[in-house]
């Protein structure tokens, strides 16, 4: 079974980007334009990850985060964003990775392989 | 030493069950005490008078009469100099559930934290009476450059098993920890002797924060500090034992936790002996509460031979010919004529009408006692009409017909 993704980002290209590139590791992508159709989505799929973007209008990316806590507790999230600052807010200690973007995506998709090898040993 | 560098959450969320019926239609802090007090108060002056004056409420159940308070009687500190106390209701910030446990209440506040980034966090119990310096501890803290600190209490191993219970090497690092053990760990130089954690803690912030979402991320956790989070921190992180220092004293007597109905009349009764171990009346450490405006308590002699002793009157009380022993009369009490009221806690603006005698009684506030009532002095004629605890204390609710 492919693992499932589900990617929260505003930013249309940059989520096809994501989505397209993802793929092509053999995963399974699910994407959310919005903080909230992010949590439906949560709330009905049966996931294995979530990247998550910071910076999005109405629901920021924090707070996405803190409702993730209290609904999926062990659903792993990695947080995607162009900006480092958040690092020190105390809320994104909750998610497991906290990666920049940039355009070779190589970071991401290793946090994404790590974070996969880790559950399987876990089983 | 900076204490702005300190936020201090206290903990006030306790349904205080085993409270009821006090707790019927007030969380556990506010509950009065001492005549003029609220439990509540004990913590939040111990806070003022150590110079912490960033003071997180965390409330949940029935906080109403805890938010009047603190709003009537607590107003008293300077936003502008970046002092205040703060009521923060379960607002499900983060989460949807009311608090979990002890651990989650902080968890789901973590904003606050973030907000006002403090080096130190410090974490109390709303419901425990003691009188203690928290900067003594935070230097003890900072000293023993530790995680986490946790103020403890000595107390007979016997008595040790319904409290957290540590064990310490000879430097006083914590070396383990048990919630409520059959078998409590007892101190190396005396075996009968335990030390017990008073709930009150001081975390390094971003090991707090650290600990706490981990505890999040947990599904077989309660979310709760002692059962959980604290247990988890012993083996990998300094936590250490603040021995528990009593302002103005020598010796560390006097903490207690108002569990129960005994243990609430008790440490009330506690207040009337002649050398109360918990002194109320040192200006050095001044317990503060909100007292509405009331003239002087007024005793009326009517030609009947009265005596008043070993009690506690407060303002505006009047007590028209009626004798008092070993009580304590909250404000605005009125006691008619040839009644007689024994090892009681009458609560503000009672009415007690003419020839009534009442014993071991803890009349909660706005009751009417109309004349010639017997209260006190059959349990099983007064259990028909009041609720009445293990031990034979007759507790009649607030505002009840009688």
């Amino acid at each position: 079974m492919k693992n499932k993704i589900l990617i929260i980002e505003d930013d249309e290209n940059e989520r096809m980007l994501y989505k397209e590139e993802l793929e092509k590791e053999g995963y399974e992508i699910l994407t959310a334009s919005s903080g909230k159709e992010g949590l439906s989505i949560i709330e009905k799929e049966s996931l294995n990850l979530v990247i998550l973007d910071l910076r999005m209008p109405e629901m920021d990316g924090l707070e996405v985060l803190g409702k993730i806590l209290s609904k999926r507790k062990h659903l792993p999230v990695i947080i995607y964003s162009s900006y480092s600052q958040y690092k020190n807010n105390f809320l994104s200690w909750a998610a497991d990775a906290y990666i920049i973007k940039s355009s070779d995506m190589s970071e991401l998709k290793n946090k994404i392989r790590e974070l996969f090898e880790g559950q399987k040993d876990e089983l | 030493m900076n204490y702005k560098n300190v936020i201090t959450f206290i903990l006030a969320g306790g349904k205080g069950e085993r409270l009821y019926p006090l707790t019927k239609d007030r969380a556990k802090p506010a509950v009065p005490f001492g005549g003029t007090y609220r439990i509540i108060d004990f913590s939040l002056s111990n806070a003022i008078n150590s110079g912490f004056k960033r003071i997180y409420i965390l409330t949940q159940y029935k906080s109403f009469s805890l938010q009047r308070h603190i709003r009537e009687g607590w107003n008293i500190l300077s936003r502008e100099l970046g002092e205040f106390i703060e009521i923060v209701p379960a607002q499900q910030r983060i989460g949807e559930d009311w608090y979990l446990g002890t651990a989650d209440s902080v968890f789901q506040n973590l904003y606050l934290l973030e907000r006002e980034k403090p080096d130190y966090v410090l974490i109390l119990s709303g419901d425990h009476v003691y009188k203690m310096d928290y900067t003594k501890m935070l230097n003890f803290h900072i000293q023993k450059k530790a995680d986490l600190t946790i103020s403890v209490f000595e107390v007979n191993k016997e008595e040790a098993s319904r409290f957290g219970v540590l064990k310490v090497d000879n430097e006083y690092r914590v070396t383990d920890f048990a919630e409520k053990p059959q078998v409590p760990f007892t101190l190396v130089e005396n075996p009968s002797v335990s030390l017990i954690s008073m709930g009150i803690y001081i975390f390094n912030t971003e090991i707090l924060v650290k600990r706490l979402i981990e505890d999040a991320k947990k599904s077989n956790s309660s979310h709760d500090f002692g059962k959980d989070v604290i247990p988890s921190m012993v083996k990998r992180d300094k936590v250490f034992a603040y021995k528990f220092t009593e302002e103005g004293k020598k010796e560390s007597r006097y903490w207690r936790d108002i569990g129960t109905i005994e243990a609430y009349y008790n440490s009330n009764m506690e207040l009337l002996e002649i050398d109360p171990i918990l002194n109320l009346y040192d200006e050095n450490w001044p317990i503060m509460t909100y007292k509405p405006q009331s003239p002087p308590a007024k005793i009326i002699f009517l030609g009947k031979n009265v005596e008043i002793l070993n009690s506690l009157i407060s303002d505006g009380c009047i007590i028209s010919g009626a004798s008092i022993y070993n009580s304590i009369i909250s404000p605005s009490v009125k006691i008619e004529k040839g009644s007689e009221i024994y090892d009681s806690i009458i609560m503000n603006n009672v009415y007690i009408g003419e020839n009534c005698k009442i014993k071991k009684t803890i009349i909660d506030k706005y009751v009417i006692i109309p004349n010639n009532s017997v209260i006190g002095y059959n349990i099983e004629e007064d259990k028909k009409k009041f609720f009445v605890s293990e031990t034979g204390i007759v507790v009649i609710p607030r505002g009840s017909f009688i």
